[in-house]
């Protein structure tokens, strides 16, 4: 398989600031590749050193076969960016937005085309300032997309937009993905990583602490499953607090860890004791936000702030 | 430089521009109504006071007795032209409409009893000439009366002033083409450069195969054609409407377009060095409103203090604004080209540090 993106020790400095702190990264071609971190975590600033955008302060980054900084022009001929909170052209239409930037490449797709993958035809004549977020953000795909690339970069492409808008543009990537361009996402929401993404990188403060496919961060970092009882009475807090197993209780909902084969039918065992009653019982998978809790003792939610 | 990347800018501004309506406002809607209001003010001040502009080489007690008897009729005002200045010229740089002269020998004349005429000269073209006959008609008149038998001693010799007459209006409408071009580059292209780095433009179009250069070349082209939009739309109104005689000659042209690209780059200099939105739209007014006003634009510059005189000289506005009035409307091409010479080297250097400090993204 063909590696796209190689970076090696990668550093950028904002004066005393180490805004990405020795990152090591291989994208193969034709996967999509997600950044996942907090508001300030470094995403951008590395994305946009591969995208040429910024300069590194020390490192090794070569970009579909170029080093970033004898390679640039090939480099840009071949690569699409959706720039962290893009906004087109206020007052074109989504066909003139698209055309504009088309017509700054040699090579390009028509924009009909470019329109019907992201999905846009009764818009195309719309101003860009009248279209939702949603809709936006699907027209700065398509303006990624206008010089056919083969590495497309997207930088927080559903920040700000609400769930249905969210999924509209996870499918524009799944799209992407389906033409065999290989895809660089950043993103905070975990959930997003997580279903597009075949490698994640965990980034926090400028390095990254965990990688690899979803199932093997889990496997690696994560606490394996959690039993949720919702609506325990005394008796089964009780219970189940005699046998240390509960890492979380709250007004009757419990959080009780599944460490080995054995502890659910213990946990079973306690809960079928005819003096407990509870309302319902789930089980729940480690996730990614479960790693960064463990790896950096903060949510992801609250490490935006 | 690829022209290629020029064009595919200019018409995305092309497609935009008027779909802005604040651009219709501040192009056409703002000169056209300060021209409106302006106009209609100066028209009506100009008729309260009437002048007469008396060059008395008599100074005896005749032409004093003569003049306190004009000046009391109330019609008109007097005001004194130095009896060893060349009338001629004088007429002409002050454009005067009412000229009264009287001779070195009147008082003698009259006290040997033998007439004395006094020389009135009168633009007919102006409509309080009228009112200026009048009042020096009806003081002869008494002044012979009063003299022995009435007879006619004291006599008017009227004569005329052909010259071309420049009102409030010709003065006001070029400075107004002006003033129109610095407002909408300055803050077009300010306003422009900084929603575009809110918005990530620049930072995708960094991605793409167009240079900051052929960006800013585009941006400076299309302001030139805005600037000469604002030309036609300004001067058309004055011709059509308000009956104004202007031309359109070379150094015109050339001062639109050395003026507009020096207020394009001004734009893009002053959003380059103040990146926050809010605070270079501040900045953009802090540069762009001293230079409305004490550029000569509302009123002569003669007429300001002599300190806001020295300001005025260093505004570019006030060069450009007085190169179009010499060009267009005073037929003086001296001065047109003089200013012209200076608009376009203050363009250059603008022009010139606008390229030298426009890149994508820092960083
Ligand atoms: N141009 C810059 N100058 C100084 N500091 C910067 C600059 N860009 C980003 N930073 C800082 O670098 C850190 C990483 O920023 P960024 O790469 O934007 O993170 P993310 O995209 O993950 O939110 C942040 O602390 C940010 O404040
Ligand atoms: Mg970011």
């Amino acid at each position: 398989m063909e590696t796209v993106i190689e970076v090696r020790n990668l550093v950028k400095r904002y004066g005393d600031l180490m805004a990405v702190n020795g990152i090591d990264l291989d994208v193969q071609a034709g996967e999509v590749y997600s950044i996942l971190g907090p508001n300030g975590a470094g995403k951008t600033t590395s994305v946009e050193i591969m995208e040429c955008l910024r300069r590194k302060t020390s490192g090794e980054v070569r970009v579909l076969g170029h080093d970033i900084e004898r390679g640039q022009k090939e480099i840009k001929k071949r690569i699409g960016v959706l720039p962290q909170s893009f906004n087109a052209f206020d007052y074109l239409t989504v066909k003139e937005n698209i055309e504009y930037f088309g017509g700054l490449f040699d090579k390009r797709i028509p924009t009909d085309e470019l329109i019907d993958a992201v999905q846009l035809q009764d818009k195309r004549d719309v101003w860009f300032i009248n279209l939702s977020g949603g809709l936006k953000q699907r027209v700065g795909v398509a303006i990624a997309m206008v010089n056919d690339p083969d590495l497309v970069f997207l930088d927080e492409p559903t920040t700000g937009l609400d769930p249905k808008a969210r999924r509209e543009v996870w499918e524009v990537i799944r799209n992407l993905k389906s033409r065999n361009k290989t895809v660089i996402l950043t993103t905070h929401y975990m959930e997003e990583a997580e279903v597009l993404s075949d490698h994640v990188a965990i980034m926090d403060e400028g390095r990254f602490i965990a990688m690899g496919t979803t199932r093997q961060i889990i496997d690696q970092h994560g606490s394996g499953s959690t039993c949720i009882v919702k609506g325990a009475n005394d008796a089964a807090v009780a219970a189940l607090r005699s046998a240390g197993m509960i890492c979380e209780a709250n007004d009757g909902d419990l959080l009780v860890r599944i460490e080995d084969k054995g502890s659910l039918p213990k946990i079973v065992g306690f809960l079928s004791s005819p003096e407990v009653t509870y309302d319902e019982v789930l089980i729940k998978g480690s996730s990614l936000e479960d790693v960064f809790l463990k790896l950096t003792g903060r949510k992801l939610a609250e490490a935006e702030q | 430089m690829r022209p290629k990347h020029v064009l595919v800018d200019l018409k995305g501004q092309a497609r935009s521009f008027f779909r802005i309506k604040s651009n219709i406002f501040w192009v056409f809607a703002f000169p056209l109504l300060l021209i409106v209001i302006f106009g209609a003010i100066f028209s009506n001040m100009g008729s309260e006071m009437v002048t007469l502009n008396v060059q008395d080489l008599d100074e005896g007690p005749g032409s004093q007795q003569l003049l306190a008897a004009i000046n009391g009729t109330g019609m008109v005002k007097i005001r004194f032209i130095s009896p060893l200045a060349d009338l001629e010229q004088h007429i002409k740089d002050n454009s005067l409409a009412h000229v009264m002269v009287v001779p070195a020998n009147y008082s003698a004349n009259l006290a040997s009893n033998i007439t004395a005429p006094v020389e009135l000269r009168l633009d007919e073209t102006v409509s309080t000439s009228g009112t200026v006959f009048n009042a020096v008609n009806g003081v002869v008149n008494a002044v012979n009366l009063q003299m022995a038998g009435g007879e006619q001693r004291v006599t008017i010799e009227v004569g005329s002033i052909v010259q071309k007459r420049f009102t409030f209006l010709d003065f006001f409408v070029p400075g107004i083409i002006g003033l129109t071009v610095m407002t909408t580059c300055v803050f077009n292209v300010q306003g422009t450069i900084s929603r575009f780095r809110a918005n990530g433009i620049f930072r995708k179009l960094a991605t793409t195969p167009m240079t900051p250069f052929e960006w800013l070349l585009s941006r400076i082209l299309w302001h030139l054609f805005i600037s000469f939009l604002t030309l036609a739309v300004i001067m058309g109104f004055g011709v059509l409407l308000y009956g104004m005689n202007m031309s359109v000659n070379l150094p015109v042209v050339l001062m639109i377009v050395a003026g507009s690209a020096m207020f394009s780059a001004l734009g893009m200099i002053v959003a380059r060095f103040v990146k926050n939105e809010e605070t270079a739209s501040m900045a953009a007014n802090a540069i762009t409103f001293p230079m409305m006003f004490l550029s000569g634009t509302f009123f002569q510059l003669e007429m300001m203090p002599s300190y806001l005189q020295q300001v005025a000289a260093v505004l570019p506005l006030t060069y450009m604004s007085q190169g179009l009035r010499d060009a267009m409307v005073y037929d003086n091409l001296a001065g047109a080209y003089f200013n012209l010479a200076v608009v376009a080297a203050i363009a250059v250097v603008f022009v010139i540090a606008a390229v030298l400090i426009t890149k994508w993204e820092e960083g």
